[in-house]
């Protein structure tokens, strides 16, 4: 049992945890939810033992130490956690630092690498793995130490539907194992499952209880920054009539309790396809000797969502539309001349990639000062910038890598909205943002959209934006596979099948309630 | 992610370079590289180039590669030949004698350099290292920390991709935003570069980081269990070859 009782921590004259108790059984799997910033990345790495309280107390199975090797710890990012490269080494780092007998070792790299059903990457090179692989390596590697706990601080944010799928198969075996499993999370749908959710908000816990009484409750939903999320509202609605909470989130029982009208669009007026200014791409991208991205043409307009597999060419698309790569032959317009790097603004798939520099201000100013602005203009665009993301001019004068995961977000976000580019790129905007932050960006796309600029979102949580965009463009393997509008692919799976895709949730809801309507 | 292959870098494959244990390959290294300096004659250097290309052929690695090994040092290569052949004391003119012994010196460096890629084209930087703690094992003895010598040697090895990985980072995230980098004069550019500095070495002190935290959240204290297990028949004799063709390419 994970024991956290009445632990405060607080990084300088900030409390972050204020009085925070938790437990977690072996065997079971809870689930912590919050908004961001709540203190759910301090509260794990209290009880991996990274850092100590200081107030309270942290024990596993009436252990107060050597924390780190009863509770296994898997972060956001496998880049962060990732020590070796060479997926056979990086499994055995753990149980070598245990001092453990050589043939052990070999033993339980074998086990690990089977339980993550990852066996054949063993002598790969771990930089060469794709994200959802690395994912399951690090998974691997914390398995291979035999913790009784494992925490689990968003790993499927980095991850495409069948690698998250993956990544719980996992983890229901190592539960059925006797394996305690906190999982931070803002997927509603991992609430399936689980046996317990506990919401932080401001460093407290605000609210305890089973996934089902969550789903009744809209003071807990809101708190957990779930208020406004689509699927958590139908979760909610189908619970209220009745809707078990099973093991696995189940698209046919959902909708026996569901009513067409209740999956409309949520009513915010759609962006509206605008003739100009317009990105046109016809290009071929190769890169060695195996093409990337080959014969992509397409005309935008609007917000385009663009959807794929991992490894489909999605981000390499990104940034040959946003001019930070050259297509090999072939040609990138925007509003008929040749995009350049800098008129299109591309935001990047993960927050860190993106800033460089030392304070916040000085890297939301970077894209105004490169255009040659005045300093005054330059502050003032950083402000309104900033003002759009809801980043506070408190921040200003912090290093945007001291922040949390959802605020270095924002701030890459307003680095490139102050530079007022002609058209936007972005690429999982909203990977590890909270539902309200959330809702914020897709209100802030309508209004870029809305002032005449294309924007292109690329994501593999496709079902957010179905509702938000003009068109779908799905690629396979590095070509088009089909540009449809997203009337269109909100109610046809067999469009994502057709890209090698899980449909998304309310996709299949849809087409399930529809099914059931012409039956009746 | 997709990278150009560096000359050098490790690529996975199973040659019988492969398969061969990272020790005697270290020891392998050593041996050639000392038959290479300590050959003067003429059939020794041949001697040691066949013995390299035996290497090569073993490793699955090409004279190509070698070549291109070679060429961010061909200047300075170029250059030591063409002064050792110019003289410029005393009767200034051209001195074959001098041509011939900056040819022997590029020779034996292009010989070394083969070696070494051999090497590391087949041997994963993990397996470099744990070769390296095994050979400094009687070392421990004297209070050498060998555990943490060669973990050092294997994240320095980990940290030449990682900072490749990170300039890229940084100039693509700069360029997104608008930055001419390789736009303009030479002046210009190495500005641009300058730009990419600084980021540049605080974002591998952040890595360096991350690292060390990810690394003590596995237990991590500087000795570890040893992976390697007893040098198989097969690589004493190996071994044993490769003394006997060292001595003899040293007293042809």
């Amino acid at each position: 049992m994970i024991e956290v009782s009445d632990a405060c921590f607080s990084y300088g004259e900030e409390d972050v945890l204020d009085h925070v108790s938790l437990r977690v059984g072996a065997g079971e799997r809870v689930v912590l939810l919050g908004p961001n910033g709540s203190g759910k990345s301090t509260l794990v790495r209290l009880i991996n033992g990274s850092v100590a309280p200081s107030e309270g107390s942290v024990l596993v199975d009436g252990c107060p130490e050597g924390l780190s090797h009863l509770v296994g710890y898997v972060r956001q990012d496998p880049r962060n956690q990732i020590v070796s490269s060479l997926v056979s080494d990086e499994v055995a780092f753990g149980p070598r630092n245990l001092g453990l007998p050589r043939e052990e070792v070999l033993r339980r790299v074998d086990e690990a690498l089977e339980a993550c059903g990852i066996c054949e990457l063993r002598s790969r090179a771990t930089t060469e793995l794709s994200g959802g692989q690395q994912q399951l390596v690090a998974i691997a590697g914390v398995l291979a130490m035999r913790p009784r706990y494992l925490v689990l601080d968003e790993v499927g944010t980095h991850l495409d539907a069948a690698a998250r799928r993956r990544v719980s198969d996992v983890v229901e075996r190592l539960l059925a194992r006797g394996v305690g499993v906190l999982e931070v999370t803002h997927d509603p749908l991992a609430l399936f499952g689980a046996a317990r959710a506990a919401v932080l908000a401001a460093g407290r816990v605000a609210w305890q209880g089973t996934p089902r009484e969550l789903f009744l409750s809209d003071e807990a939903l809101a708190l957990a920054g779930l208020g406004e999320d689509f699927s958590a509202r139908l979760l909610g609605v189908a619970v209220r009539r009745g809707l078990s909470v099973g093991s696995r989130p189940d698209s046919r029982a959902l909708a026996s309790h569901l009513r067409p009208g209740d999956v409309c669009s949520s009513g915010q007026p759609r962006a509206k396809a605008l003739f100009r200014p317009y990105l046109t791409s016809r290009m071929v991208f190769a890169r060695g000797s195996h093409f990337s991205l080959r014969d992509v043409s397409l005309d935008l307009g609007g917000v385009t969502l663009v959807l794929g597999l991992s490894g489909s060419g999605k981000t390499t698309l990104a940034r040959l539309l946003a001019g930070v790569l050259e297509p090999d032959a072939g040609e990138v317009l925007l509003d008929g001349r040749p995009v350049r790097a800098g008129r299109a603004g591309l935001s990047f798939q993960r927050p860190g990639d993106q800033l460089f520099c030392d304070t916040v201000f000085d890297d939301i100013a970077y894209g105004p000062r490169a255009r040659g602005l005045s300093e005054r203009r330059v502050d003032m665009a950083v402000r309104a910038a900033a003002h759009d993301l809801d980043v506070g001019e408190r921040l200003f004068d912090r290093s945007p890598f001291d922040l949390s995961g959802g605020q270095m977000r924002r701030v890459a976000l307003a680095g490139v909205i102050a530079c007022e580019p002609g058209a936007y790129v972005f690429d999982e905007p909203t990977a590890g943002l909270d539902g309200p932050s959330r809702a914020e960006f897709r209100h802030l796309i309508r209004r870029l959209a809305a002032g005449g600029s294309p924007v292109v979102v690329v994501t593999h949580d496709a079902g957010e934006w179905l509702d938000e965009v003009t068109s779908v463009v799905l690629l396979r393997d590095g070509a088009v596979v089909q540009q449809v509008e997203a009337s269109v692919a909100g109610s046809s799976p067999e469009l994502f099948w057709a890209a090698g895709l899980e449909a998304p949730p309310i996709v299949s809801l849809r087409s399930e309630l529809r099914a059931r309507g012409e039956d009746a | 992610m997709l990278s150009p292959r560096v000359p050098g870098a490790f690529a996975p494959g199973d040659t019988p370079m492969h398969r061969l244990d990272p020790r005697a390959k270290l020891v392998l290294l050593l041996v050639a590289t000392a038959a290479t300096f300590a050959a003067c004659s003429a059939w020794g250097l041949l001697l040691v180039a066949a013995g390299l290309a035996v290497a090569l052929v073993l490793s699955g690695t090409s004279l190509a590669t070698v070549l291109m090994g070679l060429r961010p040092a061909a200047i300075i290569l170029a250059l030591s030949v063409a002064s050792n052949a110019v003289v410029l004391v005393g009767q200034p003119g051209f001195s074959l004698d001098g041509l011939a012994r900056g040819t022997l010196v590029v020779c034996r460096i292009a010989l070394v350099v083969g070696f070494a890629l051999s090497f590391s084209s087949t041997t994963p930087p993990p397996a470099i290292a744990d070769g390296l703690a095994a050979l400094m094992t009687p070392l421990r003895r004297v209070g050498v920390p060998v555990g943490a010598i060669a973990m050092s040697a294997s994240v320095a090895l980990r940290f030449i991709p990682l900072t490749v990985e990170e300039v890229d980072r940084i100039r693509c995230a700069q360029r997104a935003r608008g930055a001419r980098l390789d736009e303009g004069g030479p002046l210009r550019r190495l500005r641009g570069w300058g730009q990419v500095l600084v980021p540049l070495v605080v974002g591998l002190f952040r890595r360096a980081d991350e690292l060390a935290s990810a690394m003590t959240d596995r237990c991590y204290t500087g000795e570890r269990t040893a992976l390697l297990g007893p040098l198989a028949r097969r690589e004493l004799a190996v071994l044993l070859g490769a003394i006997a063709w060292a001595v003899a390419a040293a007293l042809l």
